[in-house]
C-alpha cells in the first residue's frame, strides 16, 4: 500500500468521499449521455440518425467524455464563443498569451545581464 | 407515410410487464412490452413529427431537448432492470411498427442472448477518481519588473510540482481501478470526463465502470468506500447500482 508523497499540494478538495450508492441511475448528465449515446445496444432502427452528423453531438457532448487537451489537439475550440465556458476558457488563452509575451520580451533581452522589466 | 413509430428502450430477458408499474414512455405514452423468442421489447409509439430523421436532427441539436429525452429513456431503462435482466438501447432507436421492432429481434437474437448472459444478475456501478486541483500559490500575481530568470524558475518548480500530483493522482487510479476490478465481472476504463462540463469540480483521472454480481454488491462497495476513506484527496466518487449500459453491448 502506497501512500500520496507530499508534493507540497496544500489545498483539499474533498473533505469527505462521496459515496452515493443506492442512486438507481445515472443523475449526472455526462455520465448519462455518454450511456445512452455511445453504449448500450447499437442496432439500426428504420428512423436512421447518424449521431456523428449531429454537430452538438459531434462537438458538444463528445467533450463531455473527451478531454479539453484532446479536443484542442482535434482543432476543437468552439468553447471559445460559447456563454456557458468563455470564462475559464478565455483565461487560459489569455494566460498563455501572456506567457508568450514574456518569453518573446525576455528573449529580446537576453543579450546583456540587465534585470530590468519590460515595457508594457 | 406513417406519422408514427415504435420507439424501443431496451431488450430484456424474464420480464413481466405487469412489474413495469406506472413506468411511462416518451410523451406520457404507455409502454407496450413486445415479446419474441423469449426476449421482451420494451417499446412505446412515438410521434414522428419530433422523432422522425429530419425532427431529430433538429432536436438532437437541443440540449435541453436531449437531456429530457435521455432522462425519460433512462427511467424506462432503470424500471426494467428492476425486475428483469435488461440490455438497455441507444437512445433514439426507433422502428416503423411493431412488426418491425419484432424483426429486429429476430435479425439480432444471437447478438442479444449473449449480451444478456453477460450481465445476468448483475449492475453497473461508476466509481470515478480526481487530482487536487493545482494550488493557487500567487505566482500569477508576480511583479512585471521581477527577474525574468526568477519567473521562469518559479513556473518551472510550479510545473514540476504538477507533475508529480499527476503522478501520484495516476497511481491512485490504478490502486482503486485494481481493486475493484478483483471484485467485477466485467471492468471498462471509460474516458474521463470534462471537469467544466460535469458537476464534478476535479480533473478526472479514472472512470470506470464495473459489472457486479448482486451478490458480491455489498462486498464491493464496502471495498470502494475503503478505497475512499485509504485516498482521501482523491475525492474517490461510487455511484450505482445502474442499468448495465457499458457491458450489455453486441460483440
Amino acid at each position: 500500500m502506497s501512500e500520496s508523497p507530499n508534493t507540497g499540494v496544500t489545498s483539499r478538495p474533498y473533505s469527505a468521499p462521496m459515496a452515493q450508492s443506492d442512486r438507481p441511475h445515472p443523475t449526472n448528465l455526462a455520465d448519462l449521455l455518454e450511456r445512452v449515446l455511445d453504449k448500450g445496444i447499437v442496432i439500426a432502427g428504420d428512423i436512421r440518425v447518424n449521431l456523428l452528423d449531429i454537430e452538438l453531438l459531434t462537438i458538444k457532448i463528445r467533450l463531455l467524455v473527451v478531454s479539453v487537451d484532446k479536443a484542442k489537439e482535434m482543432g476543437i475550440d468552439w468553447w471559445r464563443n460559447d456563454p456557458m465556458l468563455s470564462t475559464t476558457a478565455q483565461g487560459l488563452v489569455e494566460e498563455n498569451r501572456q506567457l508568450r509575451e514574456r518569453l518573446d520580451e525576455l528573449e529580446e533581452g537576453s543579450g546583456d545581464s540587465s534585470e530590468e522589466g519590460s515595457s508594457g | 407515410m406513417a406519422d408514427r413509430g415504435q420507439y424501443l428502450f431496451a431488450v430484456a430477458r424474464g420480464l413481466d410487464p405487469q412489474q413495469l408499474g406506472d413506468v411511462s414512455g416518451l410523451r406520457d405514452a404507455a409502454i407496450q412490452v413486445l415479446e419474441h423468442r423469449g426476449l421482451q421489447a420494451v417499446t412505446c409509439s412515438v410521434d414522428l413529427a419530433e422523432f422522425g430523421e429530419e425532427a431529430l436532427r433538429r432536436n438532437l441539436e437541443s440540449l435541453p431537448w436531449l437531456e429530457g429525452v435521455a432522462r425519460a429513456h433512462d427511467d424506462v431503462v432503470q424500471a426494467t432492470a428492476l425486475v428483469a435482466t435488461t440490455a438497455p438501447m441507444r437512445l433514439v432507436t426507433i422502428c416503423s411498427d411493431e412488426a418491425s421492432v419484432r424483426a429486429r429481434l429476430d435479425e439480432w437474437y444471437d447478438g442479444l442472448a449473449t449480451a444478456l448472459d453477460r450481465v445476468e444478475g448483475c449492475h453497473e456501478w461508476s466509481v470515478k477518481t480526481f487530482a487536487a486541483p493545482a494550488p493557487d500559490s500567487g505566482d500569477d500575481a508576480a511583479p512585471k519588473d521581477a527577474s525574468g530568470a526568477a519567473y521562469l524558475a518559479r513556473k518551472r518548480a510550479r510545473a514540476s510540482d504538477q507533475r508529480a500530483a499527476a503522478d501520484a493522482a495516476a497511481q491512485v487510479a490504478d490502486v482503486v481501478h485494481q481493486e475493484l476490478g478483483r471484485r467485477a465481472r466485467a471492468v471498462r476504463r471509460l474516458a474521463p470526463q470534462d471537469p467544466r462540463l460535469t458537476e464534478f469540480p476535479g480533473t478526472m483521472i479514472l472512470n470506470g465502470a464495473y459489472l457486479v454480481d448482486d451478490g458480491s454488491r455489498d462486498t464491493f462497495r464496502s471495498v470502494a468506500e475503503d478505497l475512499a476513506r485509504r485516498y482521501p484527496d482523491a475525492g474517490i466518487d461510487i455511484r450505482g447500482p445502474w442499468p448495465p449500459y457499458s457491458f450489455a453491448t453486441l460483440d
